[in-house]
């Protein structure tokens, strides 16, 4: 008896599974034909479902602003997703499916390297294009001339930010942090320590943390020891959070530095008073803001019930954006064609910053805005010009 | 040769090909567990773990010297034996928990290791370049998983693969039948482990870049899954298994986010209604004579014994 409710009830759920896709699917092969189609690639389950999320988000805004403009070119925008759960197994065969089964002409995302990794050669020999929202480590756009990504680079970001740290605040003495399970904070931390070098800034301490770590007290001690100027943490807001409690709990007094991975709101709400004055470096800036991010801004919060839209929404909304602005310039939404135009792309008024892209398709965003937590809030502390070369 | 190869690849979808390559490195995968677990009956949740040494051997002989990628699978599997072996030695004196513990623990060690080394890049991981290899890389997974099964079929029939059962059935007595159980546990560890280090070695270069965060715990639990759901020491069962659970998600797809739940519900209702596993206890040889026509029909069998009492 249990086994029959039990197989009932599998099956509803398989059904009412099925027959809410199928509904979605009527109405996109309805507006088939004459539409571009740009296709999602990250996770929306899994531990990384935190940036596919918001970038999937951004980009649906993209696709809806563009279609209530009328498209692009007469043609409307429609975003195919995929999930892939965070894994490389998974993130090869959406790719190739959004490729040879949805038939797009470019892919936005992933917003991790890994999976960009994975993803460009796929891409590359398809012939297709793919913007990583949010891959920053190298061996991205190395792939080949179908590949590009629209991030703020740290090894761009953080040589600016260490000019200003040692000219404009007199630090001398830092505590590096590595998260060493977490690609993004090895990389931008060997960056950090390359950078600091002939800059007369002295590294004291240099301490290994984990993702998903609760307990830093042997971090912070070590740390104190030394008394460090600032603290530079590589890695995510959650532990940069917790981290900052213990400092603050065993009377530390410097703060904390990072680049674009502190900046979430979820860092002030888990941190609270003891986050005030961590600094993040980030393409773009909420307060003093552009034009288009103003009004990404607000377009954001009048969807999503006044929540402020993060980093990853944003990428994900110039990813769409800019492959749009691409495939205008060329009057063509053949791959093999804008992908020249989305090459040459200079200035563009990104909601994540001014984006151009270089000689080499690596992205430069110029000015870099210096954000500070202050009264609960992120503020722009300063902005910092990037040498272009 | 390789024109020919490359243009019969051509005809099939890339999406359909990328699932039949990952239902073939599943298989390698799978049917090295099943040698540990299934046959041998030592529970391992590490084989994530030497998964990663085959993936990250085979990458660095690839990167590092250029190895055709027949010589590099072989020299992987070895080195991942020999990690195996070196590993087997101490933790198989173990039984039950205590073993499954214990290899949990070395598949953290492994990933903690990797993680520290500079040659394995640390958390940046490797880009793996594409096998030196005048096949495709579709046609050497394939070839390795059918070696692979064919292999493991007969060691099963062997007077290895006998004494290895019959550790499974009752240690002590197969001790008292003068079977070294120490030294088969170690040799059949090795053997599944080397399988693994293939299966890597494969992984790494058709996904082209390895991260040792890639190979955790719930990898284990996926391959650990396969061989379950395909039967325990079937091997029918593991090919089954590895090409069932390899396949779901994408053919779920369809489910959208609820996609992963229906994957995990196949699960348990496959656990409720067969908890032996789709190829347990079913002897597959003699499925396909029946079916074949070439053996009598298990009725006919019974019936015939009836006619004759």
């Amino acid at each position: 008896m249990k086994k029959v409710t039990a197989l009932l009830l599998a099956g509803m759920l398989a059904f009412g599974a099925a027959g809410c896709k199928k509904k979605e699917g009527g109405e996109a092969a309805k507006a088939a034909g004459d539409t571009i189609k740009i296709g999602f690639l990250g996770a929306l389950t899994g531990d990384v479902a935190m940036f596919g999320k918001p970038t999937l988000e951004g980009m649906k805004m993209a696709a809806e602003e563009l279609n209530a403009a009328g498209g692009i070119n007469g043609k409307k925008i429609e975003i195919v997703e995929a999930d892939n759960r965070g894994d490389k197994q998974e993130g090869a065969s959406v790719t190739q499916k959004l490729i040879s089964r949805d038939n797009v002409v470019a892919i936005v995302g992933d917003p991790t390297t890994g999976i960009t990794k994975v993803a460009a050669p796929i891409a590359q020999k398809a012939g297709v294009v793919l913007l990583s929202a949010g891959a920053t480590g190298p061996g991205v756009v190395e792939n080949g001339d179908f590949i590009f990504r629209n991030t703020l680079l740290d090894s761009v970001a953080i040589p600016a930010c260490i000019d200003f740290f040692a000219k404009d605040l007199g630090y001398k003495k830092v505590a590096v942090v590595t998260s060493d399970n977490n690609d993004y904070s090895v990389g931008l931390s060997q960056t950090f320590r390359d950078a600091a070098k002939g800059k007369g800034i002295e590294i004291v301490a240099d301490e290994k943390v984990k993702d998903g770590d609760k307990d830093f007290s042997a971090q912070i001690t070590n740390i104190k020891a030394k008394k460090p100027d600032v603290i530079f943490y590589s890695g995510y807001y959650t532990e940069a959070a917790l981290m900052m409690k213990e400092a603050r709990k065993q009377g530390l007094k410097a703060n904390i530095f990072g680049g674009d991975g502190l900046f979430s709101p979820k860092l002030i709400e888990l941190g609270g008073t003891a986050v005030e004055g961590a600094m993040s470096a980030l393409g773009f800036s909420p307060e003093q803001a552009t034009p288009e991010t103003a009004k990404f801004i607000e377009a954001f919060k009048k969807k999503f019930n006044g929540a402020e839209p993060g980093l990853f929404d944003a990428q994900g909304y110039d990813g769409v954006m800019m492959v749009a602005d691409a495939i205008k310039r060329a009057n063509s939404a053949d791959p093999k064609v804008f992908k020249g135009e989305l090459a040459k792309t200079k200035n563009f008024k990104g909601v994540s910053g001014t984006i151009t892209i270089r000689d080499n398709r690596e992205p430069i965003k110029s000015p870099l805005a210096l954000l500070e937590v202050k009264g609960g809030k992120f503020v722009l502390k300063n902005k910092v010009p990037v040498k272009m070369d | 040769m390789t024109e020919f190869l490359q243009g019969l690849l051509s005809n099939i979808n890339p999406y359909i090909l990328q699932i039949i390559v990952n239902i073939g490195i599943g298989i390698v995968l799978a049917l090295g567990l099943n040698v540990i677990t299934g046959l041998t009956g030592q529970l391992s949740l590490g084989h994530a773990a030497f998964m990663s040494v085959g993936a990250f051997t085979s990458a660095l002989l690839t990167i590092k010297l250029g190895m055709p990628i027949t010589l590099n699978l072989l020299v992987t599997g070895a080195v991942t034996a020999l990690v195996g072996a070196l590993i087997g030695y101490p933790i198989l004196r173990l039984t039950g928990d205590y073993l499954a513990i214990c290899t949990l623990g070395f598949a953290e060690i492994v990933k903690v290791v990797f993680l520290n080394l500079d040659i394995t890049n640390r958390a940046l991981g490797l880009s793996v370049p594409p096998a030196n290899s005048a096949i495709p890389m579709p046609f050497v997974v394939w070839g390795v998983a059918i070696l692979a099964i064919i292999l493991v079929s007969f060691v099963y029939n062997s007077r290895f693969g006998r004494a290895l059962k019959a550790i499974r059935g009752d240690e002590i007595a197969a001790e008292a039948m003068g079977i070294n159980v120490a030294r088969y546990k170690v040799q059949s560890f090795a053997l599944g482990t080397f399988l693994a280090g293939v299966g890597g070695g494969l992984y790494a270069h058709f996904i082209s870049y390895i991260n040792p965060s890639d190979f955790g715990f719930l990898k284990s639990i996926d391959i650990l899954s396969m061989i379950v759901l395909g039967g325990l020491g079937s091997i029918p069962g593991a090919v089954i298994g590895a090409g069932v659970l390899s396949a779901a998600p994408e053919f779920l797809r369809f489910m959208a986010n609820y996609r992963m739940l229906v994957y995990g519900a196949l699960l348990v209702f496959m656990m409720l209604f067969r908890p032996n596993g789709l190829m347990g206890g079913v002897n597959f040889t003699d499925m396909v004579l029946r079916a074949l026509g070439r053996k009598p029909h298990l009725k006919t069998v019974l019936q015939n014994r009836e006619v004759g009492k």
